[in-house]
């Protein structure tokens, strides 16, 4: 058991009231009273339908929720404890809430449920967001059933996604990740995974729980953190996934910070890691692998292009920094092209992303700016994927992404050369 | 007349004497301090050096900025330059102090004042070096938030915040080491306010169709159309 004093008194004594268990559930929560009542109610079917005879305890971790949210846990507990009396003859699930910070973090809330589970010794745990709308009994059961019944150590989503959803995820996020650490885990940025009782006493020994990219993003380092172990990893396809409309994800300046910044974390604390790998190896996928929906109509272009042609401008100086003068010379020349004709290659756009990784790890300037640096590049690379894609059925966005990830592992060379050169 | 004459070459020749034997063992003492000061000088550089480079310094320097900068200044890295100030600071205080050895009349409360000074001077350096790194920091900062929120001249409102940064460690720079403090005060007041009256105006003048668009999208019912980016994750 290792560090649970940070965790608060009356949460230990839940947590001992509770003893061992099976399963853990964790939900993070912060302001979510509209939705979090049948998030419970979701998790508690799927335990009661699933997982007959295991043990099973729902964990909400509130980040400080400044609404009803855990006015509602309580009582929604409270009624539960009454109508159930005498009916759960032949499992046990407990309902344990508790406050991690006064503001919320993704990390210290995962932080908290690893500690349970460590605490409990549960076998077998989720995580489910709050926010998340289109939950069903179903999902939570394919996150925890691959760990308890299969021996996976690591369990991450697949949804349905329209052609222009996730552009950072399919672009950048997926394609890097994937050819850096050697696995095919193709939503490493989720807000609902699995992990085993194994992996989360690992992750509790890690002392980084202050670090920013794990506060913002913990789900990644955990993903990186199992395949770096050598723990088994695997993806369950959900289906399609919608949010509630309170719950606003970051915006694409934020993102970029959150997930790149993760990335570049993880690639510098890994190093011994994936410095010695090449190409990429699959993961257990259970349902289909991939699956982009023909819906979905192309975002306005235009601002995007002048978002990136301004920002290779007046970024000039800091591109500069980051960039060898090959590529910020190739950039700056696609900036002042037509922009009917505009192409960002891939090629171009896999060197670019490399030696932004590469100036990370020697810090050239802060890591955050660098990091922000990219965000107009990301613009210009996705204005170019728009224009390419704007008709291009779903089959075919899928055939242009594999090409994307099969030219990041070719240029790893590359990036290994750039990361090994004296700063 | 001829013996007067005599009597007081001699005298005078004495006294030079005398005096050159009074102030040949002091200029000794003096030349003994300034060598000695030379090798401590060397040797607290050095390990400065030594000490700075295993902290990293140089690449703490370089993250926050610096480094650009004293390269556009055509200085030398943070680390060589810390460990040449020392060296300079610690052998002047050496010469000084050899110098007051020597006992030259009114050269003493000049030294003595300079001493004096010295802590001024180290914590105006210090705060100038604050200021330099804090400048840059949030000016690139702004600059990146600027471009990546698709604001108009984004360099303008970057290079605002250094020198607004800039006149602020100056003059307290200036202030700290005590000179001309109204002069100072009044300078860093006019050209801030300057500045600040400048920026009110451009803004009053140069902005008022932003103002406005800026108010109706936040406070009045028409609303413009908002850029959307698809969603990234």
């Amino acid at each position: 058991m290792a560090e649970e004093s940070f965790l608060a008194d009356d949460f230990l004594n839940q947590l001992m009231s509770v003893g061992e268990v099976d399963l853990l559930v964790g939900i993070p929560s912060y302001n979510n009273a509209s939705t979090i009542a049948q998030t419970l109610h979701c998790v508690e079917e799927s335990l009661r339908q699933n997982f007959v005879r295991e043990r099973a305890v729902i964990l909400n971790v509130d980040g400080g929720s400044g609404d009803e949210t855990r006015q509602i846990v309580e009582q929604s507990s409270e009624r539960r404890e009454a109508s159930h009396k005498g009916l759960t003859s032949l499992r046990t699930i407990h309902r344990i809430s508790s406050i991690y910070d006064r503001s919320p973090s993704q990390g210290l809330a995962l932080r908290s449920i690893v500690a349970a589970a460590d605490l409990l010794r549960a076998r077998a745990c989720a995580v489910i967001s709050p926010a998340t709308t289109s939950l069903t009994p179903a999902w939570i059961a394919s996150l925890l059933r691959p760990v308890y019944r299969e021996g996976l150590d690591f369990v991450a989503p697949l949804y349905v996604r329209s052609r222009f959803q996730g552009l950072l995820a399919r672009e950048l996020l997926y394609p890097m990740s994937r050819a850096v650490f050697g696995q095919r885990i193709r939503e490493l940025y989720s807000d609902e995974w699995g992990f085993s009782g194994r992996l989360a006493s690992q992750c509790l020994e890690q002392d980084v729980w202050r670090e920013e990219a794990v506060r913002a993003r913990p789900e990644a380092w955990m993903a990186i953190l199992a395949v770096g172990a050598g723990l088994k990893c695997g993806q369950y396809f959900l289906g399609p996934k919608t949010v509630s409309p309170s719950a606003t994800g970051p915006d694409i300046v934020e993102a970029i910070r959150q997930t790149v910044g993760n990335v570049f974390w993880c690639m510098e604390t890994n190093q011994s890691y994936w410095m010695g790998r090449s190409n990429s190896q699959p993961v257990s996928t259970f349902g289909p692998e991939h699956e982009l929906s023909a819906d979905g109509i192309p975002p306005s272009q235009d601002k995007m292009f002048d978002l990136f042609r301004s920002g290779v401008n007046e970024l000039e100086p800091i591109l500069a920094s980051i960039l060898t003068a090959d590529t910020h010379a190739q950039i700056k020349a696609i900036a002042l092209s037509d922009r009917a004709k505009f192409r960002f290659a891939a090629e171009l756009w896999v060197k670019t992303l490399y030696e932004f990784a590469a100036s990370y790890h020697h810090a050239v300037l802060n890591r955050d700016h660098l990091v922000q640096a990219l965000v107009p590049l990301y613009r210009g690379r996705v204005y170019s994927f728009l224009l390419e894609h704007a008709n291009s059925s779903a089959e075919a966005m899928e055939a242009q992404s594999e090409i994307l990830c099969q030219e990041f592992e070719r240029q790893k060379p590359y990036l290994l050369e750039r990361w090994t050169a004296k700063s | 007349m001829k013996e007067v004459i005599i009597q007081g070459l001699r005298q005078a020749y004495s006294n030079l004497v005398h005096m050159f034997a009074e102030f040949l063992p002091r200029l000794l003492v003096m030349l003994v301090i300034v060598l000695v000061g030379l090798v401590v000088a060397y040797l607290l550089k050095t390990i400065l050096r030594a000490v700075l480079h295993l902290t990293r310094l140089d690449r703490l320097s370089e993250e926050a900025g610096a480094s650009r900068f004293l390269r556009m200044a055509a200085l030398p890295s943070m680390t060589e330059l810390l460990s040449r100030s020392l060296f300079w600071v610690t052998w002047c205080g050496f010469i000084l102090i050899g110098i007051s050895v020597l006992g030259v009349a009114g050269l003493q409360e000049q030294i003595s004042r300079l001493f004096l000074l010295l802590p001024a001077i180290f914590v105006a350096i210090l705060i100038l070096f604050i200021g330099l790194v804090t400048a840059n920091f949030l000016s690139r900062a702004a600059l990146l938030a600027a471009v990546n929120a698709g604001y108009p001249s984004p360099k303008l409102l970057s290079w605002s915040i250094r020198f607004v940064i800039w006149a602020l460690a100056v003059s307290m720079a200036l202030e700290q080491v005590g000179v001309a403090r109204q002069t100072v005060i009044a300078a860093f007041s006019i050209v801030f306010g300057a500045f600040m009256f400048g920026l009110a105006i451009a803004f009053g003048l140069g902005g008022r169709e932003l103002a406005r668009e800026f108010l109706e999208r936040n406070l009045g019912e028409k609303k413009r159309e908002k850029y959307e980016e698809p969603q990234p994750l």
